[in-house]
């Protein structure tokens, strides 16, 4: 690929980032009040105390002052203490940040897996039964809140039948041996990532089979038919690589969903994820927690697109050969 | 509505039959029809037979096996009719492999043979001009060794040189391997030293065959006089003075005009063109031309 | 055309036209299912959402109401849909909910569509300086993830239903703007916009009188389009705990659900219900919206 182009991408990728960073800072000061109203034990403060605080936190000072502290701790990684713990944010995020992108990494590969393949044979079968069916299915499913299946399953499977567990990351006391403890997290990780998936796996599905309509109506197509390939190789070798670009696109635009989808997923399953550490920093009004997981969000998001767009690059010639 | 009416055409091997007509008369779904390319829901009806076999009914697989090894066509339109995401060599290797055996070195011979190089088989579609997009067109339609090469409209849309080339490429391969072509234009100028037998369509029907020179020079249907006299004739002077158009348009497909399509169009029509439409029948004086007019063969 | 009003002033033209061009979107409609179904259905809604007060007290949704009740009891002829956790009748908080959700879902797609056709409208006729750095802002909204965005827009702002629904609306624009910005591009190379232009008129004319109209198809279709993701994430943010428990929507009855536990003790009447809702509105308003995308062009029938 040429290194231009994935030069030109990861310094687009970096400057979003420093445009969400500046974002961040003007965003949190839009409100001018106490900043410790939230902050546990603030009553026990001495006015002394309460001072170093608010110059560490970089609430003192001049705008201008206030911006560049910003910007070294941030640099540092320093987001400062979260208001309901005490603990420092960055402590906070390391510690739940595995369970969130185990739980986010396996939902996406299975949405996309699952859904790219139903949408290609949906869109190429069009008006079959398949189509039709899996179709309206894909359409409910997108039409339902993630968190709603999240209830739904807890009800049906976890509730009634007690087959899964009802929250959590594991059991406690399972710490004997690899294998179980694994087996263990395994458990517990089934009907959250379950939950993503389907909440995600509509638009997926619905984004490809839109692709695949478009593609359907291609010269090359006849031309592969009349060169005597088989429907089945037309479609693999020929649709399928085609109707994906337009995909890669639409879904690099559908991640952040996914990011939301997994605050609320974690709420209903208690998974101790940067979800669950989202919405309990809503409850407290824990602005420090608020805003460091607001810039990981986004981070994410950036970095996810980035990997999208080299992906298309690697999947397109055209688009490698011509910047 | 039938798209295209009455065609009974036969090319012997070798021969090159040139079909012409103004856009929309059905010359291309003609083609498509050839190796059953058109969409699922179009009827054809009669018979096309390829070395003998009836194409229209053969099994799913002997089709398939048919296509490209029978009979291949060189697509209108280089643009669009390659995969954009596919290296050039590999989509004709698809072709062999679809056929059986797969020889190594086979694209890259094919793309020598028709001048663009084997080095070429390793870029992709976009990186290719007009004229060399046609080139590889043809060595991918040759791949299976076909007998009969369907080209349509193979020069439209490029430079007057580059259609040189390629004519003459065509011409060359034609004559090496004994292909047979069906040469589908609305451009008689370019068929006028390609084509052994010329067949004038108009409407979805063919309205006039012959024998190439004889019929470009001298035709008798008045929709193929009136064809042949917006073309100048090199050589003769006086027809660039005189450049004859047609008034009118073609006939829209879902309202045929009654008899004869063209009697709206034609300046020699006499009452019998407006009820009565006309099979191709000899021409009275030459064995070798058949026209579908009633004022011809009267005599 | 066949009625020609016979008047010769052009906005009688123009207006007649434009009741030819509705009466024929209802044409089409008619006889499209799903659009047609989908706009009963959504009506249907809006119609219970009116008459919220014919059907249940507000005062209903108060806690005092509901502390003569057994909480989280099953459906019965009292309460045709049980009561929640503090007693209350949850066919109520149902039916004056769904004011609350589709006030939020179209207050916050009107934000949105304005502040996307404005911008898109723009960057597409005026170009140059102003439109890159549009264009910038509209990328940057379109990278950052919206349910964050949102959170952290809400906690500063407030809670209320209408800054909760600015809230959505400034995290949805983007799309549009793109959308809208997209479509100027290709009509402002049209003839009557050039003709305009030389006739001289003012930039503003240009865009309000002559290329909106243009777009307008464009826009509704697209706002169709928006108001299920502006009611599922409506439902989205009242489940994590923004909202009014005392005036609450379809997803803050979801939240009151999720952490009353009612899951585990299996009072489905307490969660079915709102998430059956939502699901109906949202898939209602996706069908309409392509319905409509599919009138207003034509090139995407048949999907």
């Amino acid at each position: 690929m040429s290194n231009r182009y994935v030069v030109k991408k990861i310094v687009g990728a970096l400057l979003t980032l420093f445009a969400v960073v500046i974002f961040n800072f003007f965003l949190f000061r839009i409100v001018d009040r106490d900043p410790l109203t939230k902050y546990r034990g603030r009553s026990k403060l001495s006015l002394e105390q309460r001072e170093t605080m608010i110059r560490r936190m970089g609430l003192s000072g001049s705008k201008w002052d206030q911006f560049v502290a910003y910007i070294k701790s941030t640099l540092q990684l320093d987001f400062g203490r979260s208001f309901d713990s005490t603990r420092p944010v960055l402590r906070e995020i390391t510690d739940r940040l595995p369970a969130t992108l185990i739980l986010v990494g396996v939902s996406t590969v299975l949405t996309i897996c699952i859904g790219l393949y139903i949408g290609a044979k949906a869109g190429w079968a069009r008006g079959s039964r398949f189509d039709r069916v899996s179709t309206s299915t894909t359409m409910v499913l997108y039409a339902t809140p993630e968190f709603f299946f999240g209830m739904l399953l807890l009800a049906i499977v976890a509730g009634r039948t007690g087959w899964f567990p009802t929250g959590g990351l594991r059991d406690v006391g399972t710490n004997n041996g690899f294998v179980a403890s694994l087996l263990d997290r395994t458990h517990h990780l089934v009907l959250p990532s379950l939950t993503l998936t389907l909440g995600y796996l509509g638009s997926y599905s619905l984004i490809m089979r839109t692709s695949m309509l478009d593609t359907l109506g291609e010269d090359y197509l006849t031309t592969a038919r009349a060169k005597g390939l088989k429907e089945s190789d037309v479609m693999t070798h020929h649709a399928v690589p085609n109707a994906l670009l337009p995909s890669v696109s639409a879904i690099a635009i559908s991640f952040g969903f996914v990011i939301g989808g997994a605050i609320t997923t974690e709420t209903v399953f208690s998974y101790p994820g940067l979800g669950l550490a989202t919405a309990d920093a809503i409850r407290n009004t824990d602005l420090p927690m608020l805003q460091a997981l607001f810039l990981v969000a986004s981070a994410a998001v950036i970095f996810f697109n980035l990997v999208a767009d080299l992906t298309y690059g690697l999947l397109d010639p055209r688009i490698r050969h011509s910047i | 509505m039938p798209a295209v009416r009455g065609v009974d055409l036969e090319i012997a091997p070798g021969e090159t039959l040139g079909l012409a007509g103004e856009s929309g008369c059905g010359k291309s779904t003609l083609a498509m029809a050839l190796l059953r390319l058109v969409p699922p829901s179009t009827q054809i009806t009669g018979s096309i037979k390829l070395a003998g076999q009836d194409i229209l009914t053969m099994k799913p697989g002997q089709l398939r096996a048919a296509r490209w090894a029978q009979a291949s066509v060189v697509f209108q339109g280089a643009q669009h009719v390659l995969n954009p995401v596919r290296r050039i060599g590999r989509q004709i290797d698809e072709a062999i492999e679809a056929h059986g055996s797969a020889s190594v070195s086979r694209a890259g011979e094919l793309l020598d043979l028709v001048g663009l190089g084997a080095r070429r088989g390793d870029d992709y579609p976009h990186e290719l001009s007009g004229g060399q997009k046609q080139r590889s067109l043809i060595a991918m339609a040759l791949a299976c060794d076909p007998l009969l090469l369907i080209a349509d409209e193979p020069t439209t849309a490029l430079d007057v040189m580059v259609q040189a080339q390629i004519l003459q490429l065509l011409d060359n391969i034609k004559r090496e391997r004994g292909l047979s072509m069906l040469f589908i234009t609305h451009d008689l100028s370019v068929l006028s030293h390609t084509a052994d037998r010329v067949a004038v369509m108009y409407a979805g029907r063919i309205i006039e065959v012959g024998a190439g020179d004889a019929l470009l020079r001298n035709s008798l249907h008045p929709y193929s006089k009136a064809l042949t006299a917006s073309f100048p004739i090199i050589g003769d002077p006086s027809s660039r003075h005189q450049p004859r158009g047609l008034a009118g348009d073609p006939p829209d497909p879902n309202n045929l005009p009654s008899g004869c399509p063209f009697h709206p169009r034609c300046t020699v029509a006499i009452d019998e063109c407006q009820s009565v439409d006309v099979q191709l029948r000899h021409a009275a004086d030459d064995e070798e031309r058949s026209v579908a007019c009633v004022l011809v063969g009267k005599s | 055309m066949n009625d020609l009003v016979p008047s010769t002033s052009p906005r009688d033209m123009t207006w007649a036209r434009r009741k030819q061009a509705l009466a024929r979107v209802w044409r089409e409609l008619r006889h499209d299912r799903a659009g047609f179904v989908s706009l009963v259905v959504l009506l249907g809604f809006g119609l219970v959402a009116l008459s919220a007060p014919l059907i249940a007290d507000r005062s209903l949704l108060l806690a005092a109401a509901g502390r003569n009740n057994p909480d989280l009891a099953s459906p019965s002829a009292q309460f045709l849909l049980g009561t929640d956790d503090i007693g209350r009748d949850v066919l109520a908080q149902l039916v004056w909910g769904s004011r609350v959700s589709l006030f939020i879902g179209i207050f916050a797609t009107v934000v949105a569509v304005v502040i996307g056709s404005v911008v898109g409208l723009v960057a597409g006729y005026v170009k140059g300086k102003v439109a890159t750095v549009l264009l910038a802002i509209d990328e940057f909204f379109l990278v950052v993830p919206f349910l964050p965005l949102a959170i952290v827009l809400a906690v500063i702002l407030g809670r209320s239903p209408v800054t909760l629904a600015i809230v959505i609306g400034i995290t949805s624009w983007a799309g549009s703007a793109r959308l809208v910005r997209a479509q100027v591009l290709t009509l402002s190379e049209r003839a009557y916009v050039e003709r305009a232009r030389a006739l001289g008129a003012g930039t503003w004319q240009i865009i309000f009188r002559h290329v909106l109209p243009g777009v307008t198809p464009l826009i509704i279709a697209n706002a169709t389009l928006i108001v299920p993701g502006a009611i599922l994430t409506e439902s989205t943010l009242s489940f994590l705990g923004f909202g009014d428990r005392l005036s609450p929507s379809w997803g803050k009855l979801l939240d009151g659900a999720q952490s009353s536990g009612s899951i585990t003790l299996n009072a489905w009447w307490y969660y079915l219900p709102p998430g059956l809702c939502i699901i109906a509105v949202v898939l209602a308003f996706t069908l309409f919206g392509r319905a409509l995308e599919r009138i207003f062009d034509p090139r995407l029938a048949g999907r």
